[in-house]
């Protein structure tokens, strides 16, 4: 295990994000978090990337924007970025074009789905993702096009610039390990359910910022918090002897963080849920900056 | 961390190789002495003042709150580095160039700030098709996971005006020991072989421990500053080791040939730790020898120089030999004993013992740094020496020439030793 202490966002950071600075309001930076996020995740899962290195592009991603606004690099390029750099990261490289190829699939399917959104008789989102994927057909680049010499021109920009805003300083630990360690010492391993929904909690919270705030332990405090409470399983958790002193988390942090982590499930609007299938450019954030911010912010 | 804890001593040695100097040129002059005015305050901390007081939480507000007992493994929020992008390289200036390889071109230069003088090393990224290069990588997690008084500190990494113009900014440390080899007049004594390989074995230990293998350790990759104290760099074939191994397992492009470990030759893909400490051992002979151990042109040619000193491999020394991608492809030579003795007369038994262990055939059974730290050598007569008790030299990287001779009458050779033993 590598002890070099991984970099966490700083108070001035997390206060003021390089994106609400810009005037993107803070609902829509985190549904933009998500959602570049889940694009990295699905790109990984058909790239058949393994884990560790979709979580550390996931989390890199995270990083990036508090150093840096949504209105100046778009969600796609930079969660290409990131992937790319994370599979280098973590010895297990991916090809350009195949990458290119998943992340415009991607692209196109999000477009398609913005112009023809679902029927809102359906009601869970299985059944919607599944009308959607019916009638969408995947074009591919054309091969004498422009796509993929753009994209790849994305690409490597991303990358660079992930590198160079995080001061190349790349080092994720990954909190895996740390969660079976947990659970081993709270007695847990025997309960599956414990284990694969924690595990679960960890992997959703990839979604949100947490890593890029808080030290592992605390995370995982919490999604071992979030599974133990919904599986109803007592822990000691009165003063004097709160299993989560144990791991050195403190309560306010792991209860934010469990805030986090429930944000992601709670209901949203088909507007909401279009609204991020738009953003996904930079150029359609600076699109919907104008469109939304006539009095300027700024004085 | 060395670096804190004796800056007195290197500016005392300095300041007095200036005064030995009366005809460097003047510009670099006051550059010395800016250095040392400026280093003690600097020296509490490894960046600069003004990058980490900005952005964390100031150190009060954790201890104020105090929990009072953390967990060595978790440490507080505040511990944490905050994000920070990369500084410019303008931010120093350039004074000369050090060495050019393949890798990139190296750079002493001065912190504008803090005066300090660094090595900025520039890594060759213009003809990239996969991005950044996964080398470069590698080779920039190592030195940040691997900070050790005995390997070489990386400060920051810095950029240029383009994307391809990246710059990892380390310590200026002043020889690399295969020079220092070269122009010292007589090898190193057993004491201070000790204290080297002692640096050389704690460093190796650490790198180890934080699963990041070398691959291309060699006395060329060995620096050594004025203080006794000798530094790993060149991490540009590091790689992480353990689980995963990777696509297609380990390359076997990696070492210098004269320090390549016989697994490798014969076409290993998983191979380890091991490698890095036949490495070692190859090191621990050329200090004693004052040569490189394996000379050898080719890969062919160092195989049998191996089996010739050490005696072929046997089931004994090396079960899993046969098992081996290459093995089928080597004819052994008539078995005989290995050679080491008659090659090295004058080392103890325990020198002798650890040397063995170091180019023991079997990987497995090679002796890691770990257990080689606590060998019987170290603590046998003589003892260690103090690294504040060794020579300094003038620096090549530097800049720094030797003093001409005043009287010109003596051959070449003799001049040189004498003046080489005026800085003893």
């Amino acid at each position: 295990m590598s002890t070099a202490l991984y970099p966490l966002a700083s108070l001035a950071q997390i206060r003021n994000t390089p994106s609400r600075a810009d005037g993107i309001p803070e609902d829509l930076e985190l549904d933009l978090r998500a959602y570049g996020c889940k694009l990295i995740h699905e790109a990984g899962v058909l790239l058949r990337q393994k884990q560790v290195a979709v979580a550390t592009a996931q989390i890199l991603f995270q990083r990036f924007w508090y150093v840096t606004s949504m209105k100046q690099f778009g969600i796609g390029d930079v969660g290409m970025g990131a992937l790319y750099l994370a599979s280098k990261l973590e010895e297990c490289p991916i090809r350009m074009r195949d990458l290119i190829n998943v992340y415009d699939l991607l692209l196109q399917r999000a477009a398609h789905k913005l112009k023809h959104p679902p029927a809102p008789a359906a009601s869970t989102s299985t059944t919607l993702t599944r009308t959607v994927t019916h009638d969408f057909k995947y074009v591919p680049m054309s091969y004498f096009g422009s796509t993929f010499y753009d994209l790849k021109d994305a690409l490597v920009v991303a990358e660079m610039q992930i590198l160079k805003r995080l001061g190349f300083n790349v080092n994720v630990v990954l909190p895996y390990g740390t969660l079976v360690n947990y659970l081993r010492l709270l007695g847990l391993t025997e309960r599956e359910d414990v284990s694969s929904r924690a595990w679960g909690y960890l992997n959703d919270a990839l979604q949100t910022p947490v890593y890029a705030l808080y030290a592992v332990p605390t995370i995982v405090s919490a999604a071992i918090l979030l599974a133990t409470r919904h599986l109803g399983i007592a822990l000691p958790s009165s003063p004097e002897s709160c299993w989560w002193e144990l791991f050195d988390a403190d309560w306010e942090d792991v209860w934010s963080v469990a805030g986090y982590i429930m944000r992601l499930y709670r209901e949203r609007s088909p507007q909401d849920q279009a609204r991020v299938l738009g953003l996904v450019s930079k150029k359609a954030v600076r699109a919907w900056l104008d469109d939304h911010q006539p009095i300027a912010p700024r004085s | 961390m060395a670096d804190v804890a004796g800056p007195s001593t290197p500016s005392r040695k300095r300041s007095r190789w200036d005064d030995d100097e009366d005809n460097t040129p003047p510009v670099e002059k006051p550059v010395q002495k800016r250095r040392t005015k400026s280093k003690p305050p600097a020296a509490g901390d490894t960046r600069t003042p003004e990058r980490s007081a900005t952005p964390t939480v100031p150190p009060q507000n954790a201890s104020s709150r105090a929990r009072p007992h953390h967990s060595l493994f978790v440490p507080p929020r505040t511990a944490h580095p905050p994000l920070v992008p990369s500084r410019s390289v303008y931010c120093y200036e350039r004074l000369n160039s050090i060495e050019e390889g393949s890798y990139g071109v190296v750079f002493r230069a001065r912190d504008k700030e803090t005066g300090d003088i660094v090595a900025l090393k520039k890594l060759k990224l213009e003809e990239e098709k996969h991005g950044f290069p996964i080398t470069a990588l590698r080779e920039i997690n190592a030195l940040m996971v691997c900070k050790h008084e005995n390997v070489v500190g990386i400060r920051e990494v810095v950029v240029g005006d383009t994307l391809t113009q990246v710059f990892i900014v380390m310590d200026f440390i002043e020889h690399d020991l295969k020079n220092l080899l070269s122009i010292m007049p007589s090898p190193f004594l057993q004491s201070e072989v000790k204290t080297l390989m002692l640096q050389l074995l704690s460093a190796v230990a650490y790198c180890h421990e934080r699963w990041i293998l070398h691959r291309d350790l060699k006395t060329s990759n060995l620096l050594m500053n004025n203080r006794g104290t000798i530094k790993v760099a060149d991490f540009g074939l590091a790689r992480r080791y353990g689980d995963p191994v990777g696509v297609g397992g380990l390359t076997q492009l990696v070492v210098t040939l004269w320090y390549r470990a016989p697994e490798i030759l014969l076409g290993a893909t998983t191979y380890s730790t091991a490698v890095d400490m036949w490495s070692v051992g190859c090191i621990f002979a050329e200090l004693l020898l004052n040569e490189p151990l394996f000379q050898a042109k080719g890969e062919i040619e160092l195989i049998s120089m191996i089996f010739k000193l050490l005696g072929p491999p046997t089931k004994e020394t090396w079960p899993d030999y046969n098992t081996m991608p290459l093995a089928k492809t080597m004819t052994l030579p008539a078995p005989h004993p290995a050679q080491l003795r008659q090659k090295f007369p004058y080392i103890t038994a325990a020198g002798l013992d650890l040397l063995s262990r170091l180019l023991a055939y079997d990987p497995d059974r090679r002796i890691s740094a770990e257990e080689a730290l606590k060998h019987p050598y170290f603590s046998e007569s003589p003892l260690p020496k103090h690294p504040d008790l060794f020579g300094s030299f003038p620096s090549a990287a530097a800049g720094e020439k030797r003093r001409k001779p005043d009287s010109p009458s003596a051959p070449v050779r003799a001049a040189d030793y004498k003046l080489l033993t005026e800085f003893d």
